[in-house]
């Protein structure tokens, strides 16, 4: 609500509720998994070296969790990257945004994420929320990101939540 | 550490903490890590003219500290199926992150041992900067 | 800072020593990382299927990167990533700064995306200059092989100024 009290909320927002965007291809390569490790302190080898890896039972070195690959940069060709505040694009008149969290759900099962793995990352708003706090009115927009391996199983998801206030 | 089973935890059980403290340089890894290269992570002058006191640690990076918690204390027979946190305050480069987690639930699903954590990042005043919650599924001594 | 110093036969000894090989990988991210961290924009450093139709590998590796050393916790360098080899040279080296002193890379093929690289390093040159203050000269030289066709693709000379 803004200070008048009127929504926000646009009909072409609502329209867009449900509706996954353009899918962006991530890679996970042997020097991006090993990377990430490194910036986080992991200590587990199995994120750095292929054979500590293996004989543990993975195809390859493994993505560290909170990694899903690296999405592929071209700057002739700039696309919208999924990431937790990526691809709001509707005119909101709050000007400040703060990111509200991040979760990660994995699916074992459909397979670990590995060096050698292309990772298809597709994004849809599940909702918009509005309320009024300590910020003053806010509104609340829930990103649910599906990532799907080569093989065609879903091996993660990820729901973000932006505050713009 | 050696493997943790599913008969081995209660509810109310903290898990073995991680402790953290990042310097400058560690935020520019994160930066090619991650991929994010926003200037208030890394750049004094910027971080400054945005209003911030200076650097701030990527929120991002924070949840990724809740990951290796988990990780470590389930390997390596243990599957991580959930985590995630909010962030509410923000850390600084040079002062400890406590990564914290304690059992919320233990429980059984889809044939699986499962464990609900709450999680949490601290700051050396002891408030909870980036809490969150996670699901973790453990083997069992029996085999299952 | 030392007033003056003197390279001492102990550290003479060291030149030629080579030190275990280590592989270098070259992936499509790195490359691509490295292209954007030059401000390049030629579609050779980022678009597969253009580097395929111009007859290469994949995209190609701008000149300048020969891949990503394997990082392993406590076996690299944690802030330059240089591999701390088994037999290699040894220098107790005193002075605490470090500036680049320049790079000469002699290349005998393209480094693509996919490429796995075995490269091996001796220390090649020792030297002091006296330019207002002491400064010590370290001069390494490395071979690059492919792993795939044994070739060597590179040869460098890498200088680091210690003073």
């Amino acid at each position: 609500m803004t200070q008048a009290g009127t929504s926000v909320i646009t009909d072409e927002m609502r329209a867009a509720v449900g509706v996954e965007g353009p899918p962006t291809v991530l890679e996970v390569e042997k020097t991006n998994c090993r990377m990430f490790a490194r910036a986080v302190g992991h200590a587990d080898p199995i994120f750095y070296d292929e054979e500590a890896a293996k004989a543990r039972g993975y195809r390859s070195i493994v993505a560290p969790p909170g990694f899903m690959g690296t999405p592929i940069y071209n700057p002739n060709r700039p696309a919208g990257v999924p990431g937790e505040m990526g691809g709001r694009g509707f005119s909101i008149p709050y000007k400040r945004v703060l990111n509200g969290g991040t979760d990660y759900e994995y699916f074992p099962e459909n397979g670990a994420i590995c060096a050698g793995d292309t990772i298809t990352a597709r994004t849809k708003i599940t909702g918009f929320e509005e309320t009024t706090g300590s910020l003053g009115p806010m509104l609340i927009t829930r990103r649910e990101t599906t990532y799907t391996n080569q093989d065609g199983k879903v091996v993660a998801k990820m729901y973000g939540t932006v505050i713009q206030y | 550490m050696g493997q943790v089973y599913i008969e081995d935890v209660q509810v109310g059980q903290e898990i073995p903490s991680l402790k953290k403290n990042c310097s400058t340089q560690q935020l520019v890894i994160w930066a090619a890590g991650s991929g994010d290269f926003y200037q208030i992570h890394y750049d004094k002058d910027f971080a400054q003219a945005t209003g911030l006191k200076g650097l701030i640690v990527h929120g991002a990076l924070k949840n990724a500290f809740l990951g290796q918690l988990l990780h470590d204390w389930i390997s390596p027979a243990g599957e991580l199926r959930r985590f995630g946190c909010s962030y509410r305050g923000m850390d600084e480069p040079n002062q400890d992150i406590l990564c914290r987690g304690v059992v919320t639930r233990v429980f059984q699903e889809g044939g699986k041992h499962l464990v609900e954590l709450d999680v949490w990042t601290e700051n050396p005043q002891g408030k909870r900067t980036s809490p969150g919650t996670a699901v973790v599924a453990l083997p069992s001594r029996n085999g299952g | 800072m030392a007033d003056t110093f003197e390279i001492t036969d102990e550290m003479r000894a060291q030149i030629g020593i080579e030190g275990a090989p280590w592989t270098y990988e070259v992936t499509t991210t790195s490359v691509r990382m490295y292209a954007r961290g030059i401000g390049s924009d030629d579609p050779i450093h980022y678009d597969v299927e253009f580097a395929q139709s111009q007859g290469f590998r994949s995209i190609v590796a701008p000149l300048g990167y020969i891949g990503t050393p394997i990082y392993l916790p406590g076996k690299n360098d944690p802030t330059f990533g240089f591999p701390r080899r088994e037999g290699g040279p040894r220098l107790n080296i005193p002075f605490k700064g470090l500036l680049d002193g320049g790079t000469e890379t002699e290349y005998f093929d393209y480094i693509c995306a996919g490429d796995v690289l075995e490269e091996r390093s001796h220390l090649a040159d020792l030297r002091m200059r006296e330019a207002g203050r002491p400064m010590l000269f370290v001069t390494n030289e490395s071979v690059y092989r492919n792993v795939s066709t044994g070739q060597v693709v590179v040869r460098q000379r890498l200088t680091s100024i210690h003073m």
